[in-house]
């Protein structure tokens, strides 16, 4: 399904502009996204990827413009209440509870899903318990199931904070950086981990990404951000030949030593 | 040395005893402070006005209803009922109306309107139940005293402030600690004092998360006021002088602490009674000696840790 048109978008953004003083973090952005793709957002540090993922999920809210998600708005919605509706999100630095362990955060999230208002009653019950333990399982993590989240090393980490938000049982991830700060040698194993528990689960996914190689060998379509505008869109092997984009936003890149 | 205690002993064990009782009390305050502070990054300078509330409000529902005949045992249930009042009516009117409107503002700023809400409070308690003391002390006397066994003598003493108050605060300390670490919500409120913004993206309400925990974090200090009820004369300034203690609590525990809290509450608790009782004029300077020579050492106090901030 590369970068097919599937009908209806997942995600529908409209002409969003949104500036912080003089810096337009969002200077005209029309995306769409289509239900079962990997879109992957790639652009220098400053060009608004987070801008955007934070207006998606209601953490900041765009000066002009609209964004619908299954063909209804969202502009203007609580975090909480989009996170209901289908969309979850991944944090550039993992936003785990680090006084819980693994299962807990897992829990957490699970019961986050099937309603939290039972004030005695205990966190890993037998039920929240047995889904947790599955999620973790499928994200390889298992074996750390009783590690205390700030124990973990940083592609651990990463794919349980990932887990997390699939944990919400979304229908469209918002992923932010999700191999920044793990290590080379482990960074491939991690992607590889998430891209196939979130294709079986049916998600739809973007995700910001600085390594050029994650990119072509895992995304869909790639967006390119600078400046706050998209300066291209479209299949990975002709984004990322394209001159402008090599030499604007892969150039910066390699320059700057994400490569 | 021997020489000492045979003529202080007495004295010893009558301040080990009166402190003992006392560090309850502002572990209970304190406890909820730090409670609510690291769900609501405030420090609630008016917590210590509902400790005040609390015990008044115990205090003049009981005479009230003992006047109209209830048992005196039943008093322990007025105690309650005081502090559930309190912290139910009181904790979302301040949380709603006015704490909600400061967050994420300046520390300042924060500190700022809970000092006026505490200076308010002061007032309002003062309009209600007047600068006269007041004194209600039938649930403390029910109890009657015990004999406390002290090397060689015996020390008689309330058994109210050696079994009900150290017992509930016991209590509340095993429950909290089994709330926190075990429960569904409890768990909620930890994860949304770790990271609020991750909570909200799980789709927790962290605003429902701040109120509840603001709530029972009031109707704690309410209690350890209608716990300390009848033991004292309420006058206007008891607020202070507990909030003052707790700050110190706090501060030596380490945030997020809830042994911690009972084992600093333990040492102010101790050391303030025994001043109180061997250099009277060091009763108010005791406490904060005490701070100080903790944090020298250990700023983030015995028991917390460096907090790493998040860019």
């Amino acid at each position: 399904m590369k970068g097919k048109d599937m009908g209806a978008p997942l995600l529908a953004a409209r002409g969003l502009r949104l500036a912080f003083g003089g810096v337009k973090a969002a200077d005209g952005i029309d995306l769409d996204v289509m239900p079962g793709e990997f879109l992957a957002i790639i652009g220098p540090n400053g060009a608004g990827k987070t801008t955007f993922i934070n207006m998606a999920t209601g953490y900041l809210r765009p000066q002009a413009g609209s964004i619908a998600y299954d063909g209804h708005s969202i502009l203007g919605l609580a975090p909480r209440a989009i996170v209901r509706r289908g969309i979850a999100r991944s944090f550039q630095l993992p936003q785990l509870f680090t006084e819980h362990t693994v299962l807990e955060n897992a829990a957490l999230a699970i019961a986050a899903r099937t309603g939290l208002w039972s004030p005695l009653a205990r966190l890993l019950r037998p039920g929240i318990r047995a889904e947790a333990m599955a999620l973790l399982d499928r994200f390889g993590l298992g074996p750390l199931a009783g590690v205390r989240a700030d124990a973990l090393n940083e592609g651990a980490r990463k794919l349980a904070d990932i887990a997390m938000a699939v944990a919400l049982q979304p229908r469209l991830l918002l992923m932010d950086e999700p191999t920044s700060g793990v290590a080379t040698a482990e960074k491939m194993t991690v992607v590889e981990t998430l891209v196939r528990v979130l294709r079986q689960a049916g998600v739809t996914a973007v995700f910001v990404e600085h390594d050029m190689e994650v990119v072509a060998r895992f995304a869909d379509r790639v967006a390119v951000w600078s400046q706050g505008r998209i300066l291209a869109l479209g299949p990975p092997e002709q984004v990322l030949a394209d001159p402008v984009v090599r030499r604007e936003v892969i150039g910066i890149e390699a320059g700057s030593g994400h490569a | 040395m021997a020489g000492w205690f045979s003529e202080n002993g007495l004295l010893l064990g009558l301040a080990l005893l009166d402190g003992l009782s006392y560090a309850a009390l502002v572990f209970m305050v304190a406890v909820g402070l730090n409670l609510v502070f690291g769900v609501l990054r405030i420090v609630n300078v008016a917590h210590g006005s509902l400790f005040a509330i609390g015990a008044y409000t115990a205090a003049s529902l009981g005479l009230f209803l003992s006047a109209r005949g209830l048992p005196p045992a039943a008093g322990y249930a007025v105690l309650l009922l005081a502090a559930v009042l309190v912290g139910g009516v009181l904790g979302p009117v301040i949380e709603r109306g006015v704490l909600r409107r400061v967050y994420g503002q300046e520390d300042v700023l924060q500190l700022l309107v809970t000092f006026a809400l505490f200076m308010i409070l002061e007032d309002v308690q003062k309009l209600i139940w007047g600068v006269q003391p007041l004194f209600h002390d039938a649930p403390m006397k029910f109890l009657g005293t015990v004999d406390v066994p002290f090397g060689e003598d015996v020390i008689p003493f309330t058994a109210y402030q050696i079994f009900v108050v150290p017992g509930v605060a016991v209590a509340t300390l095993a429950g909290l600690a089994w709330f926190l670490r075990r429960t569904l919500t409890g768990r909620v409120i930890v994860a949304v004092t770790t990271d609020k913004e991750a909570a909200t993206a799980m789709g927790i309400d962290a605003a429902k998360v701040t109120l509840l925990t603001f709530t029972f974090g009031a109707a704690l200090a309410a209690l350890g006021g209608a716990l300390a009820s009848p033991t004292t004369s309420l006058v206007p300034g008891v607020g202070a002088q507990t909030i003052v203690l707790s700050f110190a609590v706090v501060a030596i525990a380490g945030l997020g602490q809830i042994e911690g809290a009972a084992l600093s509450a333990l040492m102010i608790g101790m050391g303030r009674s025994i001043a109180v009782y061997f250099e009277p004029e060091l009763e108010v300077v005791v406490p904060y000696l005490i701070m100080v020579a903790v944090l020298l050492v250990r700023p983030q106090g015995l028991f917390g840790v460096v907090e790493t901030r998040r860019v």
